[in-house]
């Protein structure tokens, strides 16, 4: 691959122009705007085109379900395009292109702000007064409202709520080992300590406590000491703080130094990657992991054929010191979401067709597909005709829950697919949750900042406390390399959070 | 590959005879060559749509791009990017690991294709010849996917073939990924053993034109095996290598962004953290066009230096040059 890639684009922009590169006629007859009337029944057939993303493990597929249910509630065809590559390039080009589809489908906030500032994307806030029902539903849930603002107070994208408890990610422990171990489930990082210990002497090959992608993870150990793995708000303090210099930081890094020294943590962990820690997880070599809470039936349903005894069960999280917070980081959320064309011609169409999906009927839809077709009711219970395997079957299947078929989702559909045990997990994690931390927009000239002088710390973050982890730096140094850091400008980062996060609060309030 | 234009500087007399020749007017010129002209226009058409026309969009880095409004559109910011790349902390050190890996790839990676094609010429067994050389360019068509990921198996310090080996000598296991110094050997001894075979390709063809009269002659002169390789071998492809050489002195800093990548973690940053990696993570990663391009017109910009240089030295130092 050359390194060439920003001209590559231009090279693509200009092939493009030359090859006048519409793929599809531009037979887009101006649709006459209907006026909005609520509850309107009786619907219009329309094609809306829809840049959309394609999930590896769920492709899109134009003959799924759901598409089918779209149009029969609300007369919508969405012509679809799906990028050959990442979904992020696809969009620049095509944002570069100029020639834009009615909708795209982004997976990051950021791009949607970016894209939406520079002039390509509509403000959906412009559009509210047609839209009751998103109306209502704003006015009902205005954090998620105001996570969904891009730093000029604007609305760029749909924003979502419900799928995020897919990305719940929690620990989890091999029961079944402890047991036989005569261990219990550890309280605090010391108590988890022993048992790894303990485990490491009955199984000597393995390395106890196995998670994925380097240091990634850390984020989630973070906030049982009370600290964050990047910048986060401390709602006790009302101040935005840079969690890897802090003190309570530094006590993580002691324990995972010392899990290292002792084996307990692989060796290679930094190169650990999906692939290794699978089998790590299911060879007996790793029992105690974080991860997504779904694992937990991903990793029961595939091993309990050949070992009855196999459980993965959900482990409340252990606090970082003797009456310290028992608390997870904060996942269970999905930035990802629709865009709107300022060129499409449809907008206010589009507006009405997206309004629906904030109705329950909408929720209903994306969420259970259609009664007697996809779900039932059994006791005032809905539950999926088919016996779907799991929730990545019933994608694959019907295309519910997929990029692009949800907006606002009802979890218990994905979690009626569950194992007991899994919806126990689900039962109990929520106590242990950390309060959902603000992500405030950043206007661009932040962000260039944050992605220049932010890259340079959050590298020499990764580096340094890889080398703590690893012993090659030594842990008496943690002033210098706090020192250290400060010089690279963690007081400029801090100021553009703060100002960030008052101006959201700041749009909030009016 | 400039194989016309090594078989060209083998045979100097062909282009000093066009020269003596008479002058005629552009019109007959244009006459004589119109079929080789013809010819060359695929390559001409290649290089204007996907070389030169994109060039144009070097200007964003001058401009803060609006992707929305086009490069025309968008507003003039100066040297704005190119101070911002200079004022990072760490551009010094990207430049610096992005040439020594550059350079240790060409000081280890450069000689190896040519030792294994004299070696592979000395070979008489014509089965055991192919058979090499079929295996030994087999690498080059691995992903780099592919590669990155034997390397990291292959140097697991848990159970990894080289660390067992390591072992069985009594040695202690090395955790080879996370060691900054180690970096720059195991990338470039991958880089070889994925394109070494490659690379023989054009030797050998090389070593086919040279006169099998020569080997003879310097037989009858009594010159063994070894002052055959120095006397006759050597020198018949000394342009091809030279050519090569320039040509991949340009290339010092165009280290291919994805096996560094793909080999690079924080414990190693030090040494393992280049140009293109940095541009992946600020301006790729960020949507941040503008500073990536900037990035990479700087590094163009140098690459042009070296290549220049190089072609300075070899034009003063030998008689084969590009230009």
């Amino acid at each position: 691959m050359r390194k060439g890639l920003p001209i590559f684009i231009a090279a693509g922009m200009i092939v493009t122009t030359f090859a006048g590169c519409s793929s599809k006629g531009d037979d887009r007859a101006a649709a006459t705007p209907t006026p909005g009337g609520e509850g309107a029944t009786a619907v219009k057939e329309q094609t809306f085109t829809f840049l959309d993303n394609s999930h590896p493990s769920w492709p899109y597929n134009k003959d799924a379900l759901v598409w089918k249910l779209f149009k029969e509630k609300t007369g919508v065809t969405l012509d679809v395009q799906v990028p050959s590559g990442k979904i992020e390039d696809a969009l620049s080009v095509t944002v570069a292109s100029g020639n834009l589809p009615d909708l795209m489908f982004t997976l990051s906030k950021g791009l949607a702000d970016k894209y939406g500032q520079q002039g390509a994307l509509v403000n959906i806030l412009d559009y509210a007064k047609d839209m009751p029902n998103f109306k209502k539903w704003m006015s009902e849930h205005p954090t998620e409202t105001q996570n969904a603002l891009s730093s000029d107070g604007k609305m760029y994208l749909f924003p979502n709520q419900g799928i995020g408890e897919t990305n719940r990610m929690n620990w989890m422990y091999r029961e079944d080992v402890f047991k036989k171990l005569g261990l219990s489930e550890p309280q605090t990082w010391d108590d988890l300590y022993a048992s790894l210990k303990k485990i490491k002497e009955a199984y000597p090959k393995s390395y106890p406590l196995s998670f994925r992608s380097g240091l990634q993870y850390i984020r989630n150990f973070a906030p049982a000491f009370q600290t964050g793995h990047d910048m986060y708000y401390s709602f006790e303090q009302k101040t935005w703080r840079y969690g890897p210099v802090e003190d309570n930081y530094k006590k993580l890094i002691e324990y995972l130094n010392k899990f290292y020294k002792e084996g307990l943590i692989p060796p290679d962990f930094l190169s650990v990657d999906t692939k290794v820690w699978q089998d790590l997880m299911s060879t007996d070599r790793a029992f105690v992991t974080v991860d997504y809470i779904g694992r937990i039936d991903f990793f029961n349903s595939a091993l309990r054929k050949d070992n009855p005894a196999f459980n993965l069960a959900f482990m409340a999280t252990p606090a970082g010191w003797s009456g310290g917070p028992r608390k997870n980081a904060y996942t269970q959320y999905v930035e990802a979401g629709f865009m709107v064309s300022s060129t499409s011609k449809k907008i206010k169409d589009v507006m009405k067709f997206f309004d629906f999906f904030y109705t329950e009927e909408g929720r209903n839809l994306v969420s259970w597909g259609k009664e007697g077709t996809t779900y039932q009711t059994v006791n005032g219970k809905k539950q999926f005709i088919e016996k779907y395997a799991d929730v990545a079957d019933l994608r694959k299947k019907t295309g519910l829950s997929t990029d692009g078929a949800y907006i606002l989702f009802d979890y218990d559909a994905h979690l009626s697919l569950s194992s007991p045990e899994l919806q126990t997990a689900y039962k109990q994690a929520p106590q242990y949750d950390s309060e959902q931390q603000p992500r405030p927009a950043f206007t661009p000239e932040e962000m260039e900042i944050l992605s220049t002088v932010g890259d340079t710390i959050t590298k020499k973050r990764d580096e340094n406390i890889t080398k703590f982890i690893l012993g090659e730096r030594s842990l008496d140094e943690w002033p210098k390399y706090v020192e250290e850091m400060k010089k690279l400008g963690l007081d400029k980062i801090t100021e553009i959070y703060k100002t960030a996060h008052d101006r959201s609060q700041k749009a909030q309030q009016k | 590959m400039p194989l016309n234009e090594i078989t060209a500087a083998a045979q100097p007399s062909v282009s000093s005879a066009v020269k003596r020749s008479v002058r005629s007017s552009p019109l007959q010129r244009w006459n004589k060559g119109k079929y080789l002209l013809l010819l060359f226009l695929p390559t001409l058409l290649y290089y204007l749509m996907f070389k030169y026309a994109p060039m144009f969009g070097l200007m964003i880095s001058f401009k803060n791009y609006n992707l929305f409004k086009g490069i025309w559109a968008s507003d003039w910011v100066g040297l704005k990017y190119y101070r911002l790349f200079l004022n990072n902390p760490d551009s010094f050190l990207l430049i610096k690991n992005t040439f020594l890996l550059g350079l240790y790839k060409l000081v280890f990676g450069f000689p190896a294709p040519i030792v294994l094609a004299i070696l592979m010429n000395e070979v008489k067994n014509a089965f055991f010849k192919r058979f090499v050389q079929t295996v030994s360019y087999l690498p080059h068509f691995i992903s780099n996917v592919v590669v990155a990921g034997m390397v990291i198996l292959f140097l697991s310090p848990s159970s990894g073939v080289v660390n067992h080996m390591l072992q069985a000598f009594g040695l202690d296991p090395i955790n080879f990924m996370v060691k900054p110094d180690l970096f720059r050997p195991v990338y470039v001894l991958s880089e070889i053993w994925q394109h070494v075979g490659w690379e023989t390709i054009i030797y050998l063809a090389a070593l086919t034109s040279i006169d099998p009269q020569l080997y003879e002659a310097s037989e009858m002169d009594g010159a063994g095996r070894w002052k055959k390789i120095v006397h006759v071998t050597l020198p018949g492809i000394t342009p091809a290598i030279v050519i090569l050489l320039i040509l991949n002195v340009g290339h010092v800093l165009d280290i291919g962004f994805e096996k560094v990548f793909l080999l690079y973690n924080p414990a190693v940053y030090e040494t393992a953290d280049i140009i293109s990696t940095y541009v992946y993570r600020t301006g790729i990663g960020q949507g941040n066009y503008s500073y990536a391009t900037a990035i990479d017109l700087f590094t163009g910009i140098v690459s042009l230096v070296f290549i220049y240089s190089a072609n300075w030295i070899s034009r003063k130092v030998g008689d084969t040059s590009l230009w």
